[in-house]
Formats: C-alpha cells, sequence, structure tokens
C-alpha cells in the first residue's frame, strides 16, 4: 500500500466492509469495484487495486461472496463478485458494531474535554 | 465439508483469479486507451497502478493454502535446489553424517548383542557359574567331578544345579562322517537353564545314572543331517560307534554353553552319566562345569555363604592327596562369564565410533558455519526484498534437517551394510554373533544428536545474520569484519577439538599395531611352515586297550612316513596355540615349598613318534623320548620344558631329577625321571604368556598316574602331526585315504596346515587392529578435511586483507609460509589436547596391548609425524590459493 501522510490507514475489516457494502448495492467486477471506491471516497482513500483481490479470495473462502459471469462496461464476459445470503448478514452485524463504535468514540471526544 | 469442497475446486479458483485479475487489467488499458494513452503507456499506467502482479496474485492464492503443509512441501523443494547448487557441500556433509550415524549405530549393535543384552535363558539374571580355586594357587578352575554331585546334593541357595563338560564324537550314520561338538550334561541342566525343547524332552534322571545312550540334537544338526525331520524322535544316530537314540531337537537359538562363540557350537548333547573312574577323582580333574540358578528371594552374598558351606564339607575328602591345601568357592553370573573376554574389545571399539561420531558433527558443523557465512549476502539481499525473517529460517532449518535426514538414510543403509560384515567378519571368539541386529533405537539417537548438530549450526549463525548487520554487509560487499573473526574463532576451535580427537585415535591405532607386529615377531616355540596337522579320536568299543591304540598309532605312522617327502610323523594328545591343555599337579623330589609360592600345574603332553622332529621343537638338555621308553616295565620318563627347568630347578641340571604328580612327593605316585629339557612352545595365542609344559610317552601315561591310572583311560584322541618338504596342504587326502587303510570308520577331522592354524590364533588382534586403524585413519581424513575447510574459508575471508599485504610489498612465499603457520599452530594445539587425553586414556587399552606400554614413545612420534604432515598438506591448497591472490583483481573486484 502506497502511504501518504495526510491520509490515514483503515482500520482492520474496514477494507471488507466497504467492499461488501459496494457490492451489496451492485454486483461488480474487480475493476468496477476498484473505481467505485476511488469514486465515492474521492481518493481520499488510497486503495491500491491489486489489494482488492486477496481480500475478495477471503471473502470468497468465508463465504460472504460468491462469483458468477457477467458484462462489463463495455460489454465485455468478465466475473462478477456478489453478496451472498451469509454475507449480507455479516454486513449488517458489522455495520452495526461499527456504528456503535463510532457513536462511542464520538461520544468521549466530545464530553471528555469537560 | 466446507474445506473438504474448497480443496477440489482450488484449481478452479486459481484459474478464476488469474482471469479476474487479467480482465481488470484489460479494462482498464481499454479505458485508459480511451482517453487516448497509447497502448504501450496504458498498460505502464495500469500495473504501476494495480501493483505487483504476481506477488499480489500469490497472496491471493495463499488465501486458499494449507499454510504448514503446503509451506513445507515448498521449502523442501526449494532447500533441495539449493543443495543441488552446491553438491561438493552435499555430499561431504552427507557423507560425514552418514559415517557417524551408521557407524555408531553399527559398533553399537555389535556391542549390545554381545555385552548388553540378556542371556537367552529363562530369568538369566539368577544364573551363575560357580568355580573352586585352591586358596594356595593362582590358576582359575571349574569343579570337578564328584563335586558337581556334592553341590547338587547338598546346597540350599540354589533351585537347579547343572554339570556340564565338553565331549566329542565321531558321528556315523547321518551322512558322511564327521566329528561332531558335544556337550555331556547332567539331566538337571536344561531344567536349570529353563529352556524348553523344541521337540520331544530332555534326559530324565535315570537316564542320566544309567549311561542310558540318548541324545538331543541341536537345530541346526537336525536341519542339516536330518533336513528337519518331524518324524526325528525315537530314531538313532552312531556316536562313536555306539547307537544313541534322539529324543529331543532344542530351539533354533539355543546354545549352551555360550563362552566361545561360533567355536563353541555344540552339535548335541549327551547326558553327563559320570563314570566310576570320575566319581573317584576327588581333586584331581577341575574341568567340568557347574551352573546353578538362584532360589527366589536368596541374593548373592546369602548364596556364597551357601557355597562355602558346601565346600567345607568337602574339604576333608582332600585330605589324602592334598594336605594343606584349602579349597574355596565363588562364582559369577553366568552372563558375566560370557562377556569377560569380550568386554575390553568392545568398549574399545565403542569409545572409537563415539569418538568418530562427535569429530563427525564438529566437521558438519564446521561445514555449515562456513555455507551460512557464505550466503550471508543473498540472505541480506533477500531480506531486502521483503521477504519475512521467519520464512528464511524456516527455509534454513528444512535445508539442515533434509541434510539431517539424506544423511541418516545413507547412515542406515551403512550401518545395515556393517552389521552384515561384522557378523562375517568379526572373530570367532566373540560370543553371541548370531544374536547381532540392527538396534534401531540407537539409530534414532544419533540421527537425533545429527539433526541437532545440524540444526543448531545452520540456524544460529543464520539467526545472528539476519539481524541489522544485514545492511553492513550488503554496504561494505563483504562480511563485517567483527562478525568474520569470531566465526573463525569458533571454527578454528573446533578443528583444534577434530585434531585431539583424531590425535587420540591415532595414538590407540598405532599402539595396537606395535602390538600386533609384536605378536608376528613372537617366536612360537616351533616352525610352523610345512607341517600338516589332524585330528582323530579312537572309540573305546574298537580300542578297548591302550596296546591296541599304539598299534593304530604305530601303523600309521610308518604308513605316513612311506609317503614321499615326509621327514617326520608324530603324535600328541594337544597341539601347539590352539590354547588346549590338560594341566597336571606335580612335585619334584627334595623341593620344598616356600610359604605363599604356588603348586606347579605342567600342561601335559603325551607325545608317541617323533613328535618333536615333527614341530622342529628344539632340544635344549637330553634327549627326546625313544625306544628305551615304551616297552612294558620302562621307566617312567618325561621331558620338561625350559621354563618348568628354571622355575623349579633353579638352574641345577634337572636331567636324572625325579617328580611325581600329586602335590608331594612322599606318596604312592610312582616317580618319573626327567631325560630331557625342550624349549617352550606357545600353548595359546602368541601374545598369551608361556606356561610350564611337560611331555610323556603315550605307553607310559597311565603308569604314570599309579594309583590314579583308571581315571585316564585309554588314549585314544590324538592330533597327528607330519613335516613335509613339500606343501603340506596336499598331503591331506594321502592322509585320510591312509587312515581309512587302518580303520574305514574313523574320522579324521580337522586337517590344516600348522601356518593356518596359527594364523588363525591372531586372527582376533588382526581384527582389532584393522578396525581400530579403520577408525583413526577416517578420523584423520575427517580431521584433514575441517583443517582444509577452515583455512580455505579464512583465506576468502581474509583476501582483501592478504591483497592489501601484497600490494605493500609482502611476498608470494611469506603468504604462503603464514597460511600454512595457522594450520601448523591449530594443529599444534589439538594434538597437544590429544596427547593430554591419549595419558589419560590409554590405560584402557592395557587388555589389549601386547609387548608394548600404553604410553610407547614411537607411537607418540608417529602420531604426531602424520598429523603434522597430514595438516601441512591439507593446508598447502588454501596457502597457494592465498600466495596466488593478484592483488590488483582482489582489490577490485570489491
Amino acid at each position: 500500500m502506497v502511504k501518504r501522510s495526510e491520509h490515514r490507514d483503515l482500520f482492520p475489516g474496514a477494507l471488507e466492509l466497504m467492499i461488501l457494502k459496494s457490492l451489496n448495492w451492485k454486483p461488480m467486477h474487480g475493476y468496477a469495484l476498484a473505481q467505485r471506491l476511488k469514486d465515492i471516497s474521492e481518493d481520499y482513500l488510497q486503495i491500491e487495486e491489486g489489494s482488492l483481490y486477496p481480500a475478495l479470495q477471503r471473502m470468497l473462502k468465508s463465504g460472504w461472496l460468491e462469483t458468477e459471469m457477467g458484462l462489463s462496461a463495455r460489454n465485455r464476459p468478465v466475473r462478477v463478485f456478489k453478496v451472498t445470503d451469509a454475507g449480507k448478514r455479516h454486513l449488517e452485524q458489522e455495520l452495526a458494531s461499527v456504528e456503535r463504535m463510532f457513536a462511542g468514540v464520538t461520544r468521549v471526544l466530545a464530553l471528555a474535554g469537560q | 465439508m466446507n474445506w473438504l469442497r474448497q480443496f477440489f475446486s482450488r484449481r478452479r479458483r486459481y484459474e478464476e483469479l488469474s482471469e479476474s485479475i487479467r480482465e481488470h487489467l484489460d479494462e482498464k488499458i481499454a479505458d485508459l486507451m480511451d482517453r487516448g494513452m497509447t497502448r504501450e503507456k496504458a498498460e505502464r499506467a495500469v500495473r504501476r497502478e494495480f501493483g505487483n502482479v504476481t506477488l499480489i496474485e500469490e497472496r491471493s492464492r495463499e488465501v486458499w493454502q494449507w499454510p504448514t503443509l503446503e509451506g513445507a512441501w515448498k521449502d523442501i523443494g526449494f532447500a533441495l535446489r539449493q543443495l543441488r547448487k552446491s553438491p561438493g557441500f552435499a555430499t561431504i556433509a552427507i557423507l560425514t553424517l552418514a559415517i557417524g550415524i551408521g557407524g555408531m549405530t553399527a559398533a553399537f549393535s555389535v556391542s549390545e548383542a554381545i555385552l548388553l543384552r540378556r542371556l537367552p535363558f529363562k530369568d538369566s539374571g539368577r544364573l551363575i557359574s560357580l568355580h573352586e580355586l585352591i586358596r594356595e594357587d593362582p590358576h582359575d578352575f571349574n569343579v570337578t567331578a564328584p563335586d558337581v554331585l556334592i553341590f547338587q546334593r547338598e546346597s540350599q541357595a540354589f533351585s537347579g544345579v547343572g554339570g556340564y563338560i565338553g565331549a566329542g564324537f565321531d558321528v556315523t550314520g547321518a551322512g558322511a562322517p564327521f566329528h561332531a561338538m558335544a556337550e555331556r550334561v547332567t539331566a538337571s541342566l536344561f531344567p536349570t537353564l529353563g529352556i524348553e525343547p523344541l521337540l520331544g524332552r530332555t534326559f530324565t534322571q535315570k537316564e542320566d545314572e544309567n549311561a542310558v545312550p540318548v541324545t538331543v540334537l541341536s537345530y541346526s544338526l537336525w536341519r542339516e543331517r536330518f533336513q528337519s525331520d518331524p518324524q526325528i524322535l525315537g530314531k538313532t544316530i552312531d556316536l562313536d560307534r555306539r547307537p544313541y537314540t534322539i529324543v529331543g531337537v532344542m530351539p533354533r537359538s539355543f546354545e549352551f554353553p555360550l563362552d566361545a562363540g561360533r567355536l563353541s557350537h555344540r552339535d548335541l548333547w549327551v547326558p553327563m552319566s559320570f563314570t566310576s573312574a570320575e566319581k573317584n577323582s576327588e581333586g584331581e580333574n577341575y574341568d567340568y562345569g557347574l551352573v546353578a540358578r538362584l532360589k527366589a528371594g536368596v541374593s548373592m552374598a546369602q548364596a556364597q555363604i551357601d557355597v562355602d558351606r558346601v565346600i567345607a564339607m568337602i574339604q576333608p575328602s582332600y585330605a589324602t592327596i592334598s594336605t594343606g591345601l584349602h579349597l574355596r568357592g565363588y562364582f559369577r553370573t553366568l552372563r558375566e562369564e560370557t562377556v569377560r573376554n569380550a568386554r575390553p574389545l568392545l568398549s574399545v571399539l565403542l569409545g572409537a565410533v563415539a569418538l568418530i561420531m562427535l569429530i563427525a558433527c564438529v566437521n558438519l558443523a564446521n561445514l555449515l558455519l562456513v555455507r551460512t557465512a557464505g550466503r550471508k549476502r543473498e540472505l541480506g539481499v533477500r531480506l531486502a526484498l521483503g521477504a519475512a525473517r521467519r520464512v528464511i529460517l524456516r527455509q534454513l532449518l528444512t535445508e539442515s534437517l533434509l541434510l539431517s535426514v539424506m544423511g541418516g538414510a545413507v547412515g542406515a543403509v551403512l550401518a545395515v551394510f556393517l552389521v552384515r560384515a561384522a557378523e562375517a567378519a568379526l572373530p570367532d571368539s566373540l560370543p553371541r554373533l548370531n544374536e547381532i541386529s540392527i538396534q534401531w533405537p540407537m539409530f534414532a539417537a544419533t540421527f537425533g544428536l545429527a539433526a541437532i548438530t545440524g540444526v543448531l549450526c545452520g540456524i544460529v549463525p543464520a539467526l545472528a545474520g539476519t539481524r541489522t548487520e544485514v545492511l553492513d554487509s550488503l554496504r561494505e560487499g563483504n562480511q563485517g569484519a567483527g562478525q568474520g573473526r569470531s566465526q573463525q574463532k569458533l571454527q578454528s576451535a573446533l578443528v583444534a577439538l577434530e585434531i585431539g580427537l583424531a590425535m587420540l585415535l591415532l595414538v590407540a591405532s598405532g599402539l595396537l599395531l606395535r602390538s600386533f607386529a609384536k605378536m608376528l615377531e613372537t617366536d612360537p616355540g616351533f616352525q610352523s611352515q610345512h607341517v600338516l596337522t589332524a585330528s582323530f579320536s579312537l572309540p573305546h568299543l574298537d580300542y578297548p586297550t591302550q596296546q591296541k591304540a599304539d598299534e593304530f598309532y604305530t601303523g600309521l605312522q610308518h604308513r605316513i612316513e612311506a609317503l614321499p617327502g615326509v621327514t617326520a610323523v608324530g603324535f600328541s594328545t594337544d597341539i601347539p596355540t590352539v590354547g588346549q591343555n590338560q594341566g597336571r599337579l606335580i612335585t619334584a623330589e627334595g623341593h620344598v615349598r616356600r610359604a605363599g609360592e604356588g603348586f606347579l600345574i605342567a600342561s601335559t603332553y603325551l607325545v608317541q613318534g617323533n613328535y618333536f622332529e615333527a614341530l622342529h621343537i628344539p632340544l635344549i638338555r637330553g634327549r627326546f623320548f625313544d625306544a628305551r621308553d615304551e616297552g612294558a616295565g620302562a621307566p617312567l620318563v618325561a621331558i620338561i620344558g625350559q621354563s618348568f627347568a628354571e622355575q623349579y630347578f633353579h638352574g641345577e641340571d634337572p636331567i636324572g631329577k625325579r617328580m611325581k604328580v600329586g602335590d608331594r612327593f612322599d606318596s604312592a605316585m610312582p616317580a618319573i625321571t626327567v631325560v630331557g629339557v625342550v624349549g617352550d612352545v606357545k600353548q595359546g595365542s602368541l601374545d598369551q604368556p608361556t606356561s610350564n609344559q611337560m611331555y610323556e610317552p603315550v605307553s607310559q601315561a597311565a603308569a604314570a598316574l599309579g594309583p590314579m591310572a583308571a581315571m585316564l583311560g585309554v588314549v585314544g584322541n590324538m592330533d597327528v602331526v607330519l613335516r613335509t618338504t613339500q606343501d603340506p596342504a596336499l598331503l591331506t587326502p594321502d592322509l585320510e585315504k591312509l587312515v581309512h587303510q587302518l580303520d574305514p570308520l574313523l574320522v579324521l577331522s580337522q586337517p590344516h596346515t600348522m601356518d593356518e592354524i596359527v594364523a588363525a590364533t591372531q586372527s582376533s588382534r588382526r581384527f582389532n587392529t584393522v578396525i581400530l586403524t579403520a577408525f583413526a585413519a577416517t578420523a584423520l581424513s575427517l580431521s584433514l578435511l575441517g583443517i582444509y575447510g577452515v583455512l580455505a574459508y579464512s583465506v576468502a575471508q581474509r583476501s582483501r586483507e592478504i591483497a592489501i599485504r601484497m600490494a605493500l610489498g609482502a611476498s608470494r612465499k611469506i603468504v604462503l609460509l603464514k597460511t600454512l603457520r595457522f594450520a601448523l599452530l591449530l594443529t599444534a594445539i589439538g594434538m597437544a589436547g590429544g596427547l593430554i587425553a591419549s595419558i589419560g586414556l590409554t590405560r584402557f587399552l592395557k587388555s589389549l596391548l601386547y609387548g608394548v606400554k600404553p604410553l610407547d614413545s614411537a607411537t607418540i612420534m608417529g602420531a604426531v609425524l602424520v598429523l603434522m604432515a597430514g595438516s601441512a598438506l591439507a593446508g598447502l591448497w588454501p596457502a597457494r590459493r592465498a600466495a596466488s591472490i593478484d592483488p590488483m583483481q582482489a582489490l577490485r573486484s570489491e
């Protein structure tokens, strides 16, 4: 991963979450996924495109994703990653937990100074 | 079953992964090209933004792998490739390991079978072998025939007592006639040992007491002569022309007695059946063995008290023949008896092999140190490129383990081979040779030791090397000076240790070599060249009187003398160097025994014909036996050996002096006159001390024993000795023919030339010497290899320094000499250590030496010279390489 000083490191599991959320919205192939993550975060999160793949494989192994054939934007046949039911459940749980964490941190940051 | 499905679909996964990545790249390239980039630029940009494709693909694949198993497999493949790149190192390392592991396992296996393993009898720790001794006499005895019976009857500490004594029989009626080695045993012997026969039964007490002709066969005899006939029981076999009924067959592994290895293999056992002469022969013949089993709960000390008690009962019956003698009884465990003679040799062998193993480990350590040092750079580069330290260590570990495994495999093969060779080559006098088998636990232990050595010496320097010095090493392009020097010190210390150990072995083998040479130089007391000898035993049935036996001897002698080339023919109850002899207590007229002086026991040979001339035993005084001594009523005469004459007659002329059998002169025994003195002959092997000897004519043998003549019986077991001008072996068929002419049923056994017999007695010492010298040679070559390695490494390390010196003016010769000096210094240090160790340890060799002191200066000098010369040679190569360094090139290449 190329690091630049003004960007923070991602917390563990963040990448998987973002991938799951994006794929949940729409099943995509690797390139499209990378593009989407870049677009949405407005380049804020610097993610090397290749590093998606080990993460994708891990999620395939855990059973949260599955592959099927689809079409790319250029109408080429590509392999597309899709979220499974188990993946959806995992996404919901993780989102809830992350929101709780952020809420807690926010409260501490807001009130700690008093 | 998720993982199972995953395993089988893995190939598909990999393909999918590759294709996904491919598609990703293609899409992106297409996009960029749409925006106006050229194909080339697009591809480069895409790859840059994607990252390292190969690395990413591999990381992604790893998700699907089982890290431990697959990683291990990859590591092994990697290690194999690394090893194949340095074949020299790998070969030497594997050979070193194989020699150490294989040799150690083989030596231990042999020792274990012979020394350590329990005897193959039930509860063998409770079996003891009983001996009697006369307090006033230093000789070692067994027991007398009557005492066997007394101990059987009276002792209370033993649950079983068995007596045994050797016997020989001519066997006819079972294939070609041959002479069988047998043992007469009391009926109680087999039950005491606790061995059940394979077929049938052993003897009953009644059969023993009534001299019933029954016999128990050995497994090998049953197999070879009777083709393992299952109907063997009840059939008969002719022993000395008398039919004996076969009542049992012993199991395959059974041997008794166990004392002399292959030589003691008994073909069959017969009941002891003491004759009345034997039963009345108190205090005469101590050749009967006695083995007993301690009762449960009885300790050795208690048994000794009981033995003393029985001895006290026997003592009074000694009064008739030997007043003033005190009888004692002692015993050893049967196992101790069996291994006593083998122990010194085998302990030395085991020690030597352990030393070799040590040297091999040290060598291996050195090899690995050198190798790891040489790869510092490679490791540094790999670390810098991003390899995990853990991975590198794991690979190094695998490499060391792989070496150990391969070395162990070759070592196992070597061990099997060595054990086979040992069974064939070990001297016949070692007991239990046929029980040798590979001891795999020892193999595992030595393998473990080698593996640990490999791991330590491969890993530890690598561990040290994968720290921050790595970057320094890359920067300088050479190993950091500090690191290299401490490693070199370690290596030098190891090599010095090796040399010390090699020195020890060299000294030991040198001592044995000198002992062997001394033995060969020893005068046996006769001339063994051009002499043929053979044994026969006249059966009592056909030769019931001594006269008949004498007729046979005379007839045979005349016929042999008629053969062309024969110069002398003689007969004797025993021949020199084979270690058999019958001892007799002798007292000279007028001899006053000083306090504490032992009795004179002379080995007695009964001879006939021209025995002395046949063997060229020199006459020193007086005369040989002749016709004067043969008639009935002829005065009793004897010829004595030189040691006998000197010891007993103290320099006076013994000719004409008289002596008697027994412990005093004023007895009813007949007087014997000394008529001649001959040179001593060696009765055992040449390195055994000479003992007192005397000769009597066969025809007078019974008369010389006076009242006890009945004990002797007819002298029918004889060795014939003949001297010829030609090759003696050629006469064997003629000799056999002549014997058959006189007696068609008589078996002539063990025809050998005297040279062969003498050589056979040397075989044990020859074996020791050869083995130890082989060990020393191995140790020497391993050490020299070590010197070479250290020196080569040091030269490579310091090539820059040497180059600078040479550029500054040092001549090539000086460089050469300095390098050599280092080698010799190392050797000298090692040698000094080895010498000190020799001083301490060579006294363990004492029992194996002959005619040589343990600190023999010639041997030590020799070892020093050999080692010095060897190390100078080993150091020459690296020294020359150092001297031939081209300073300009060496400095430039940095």
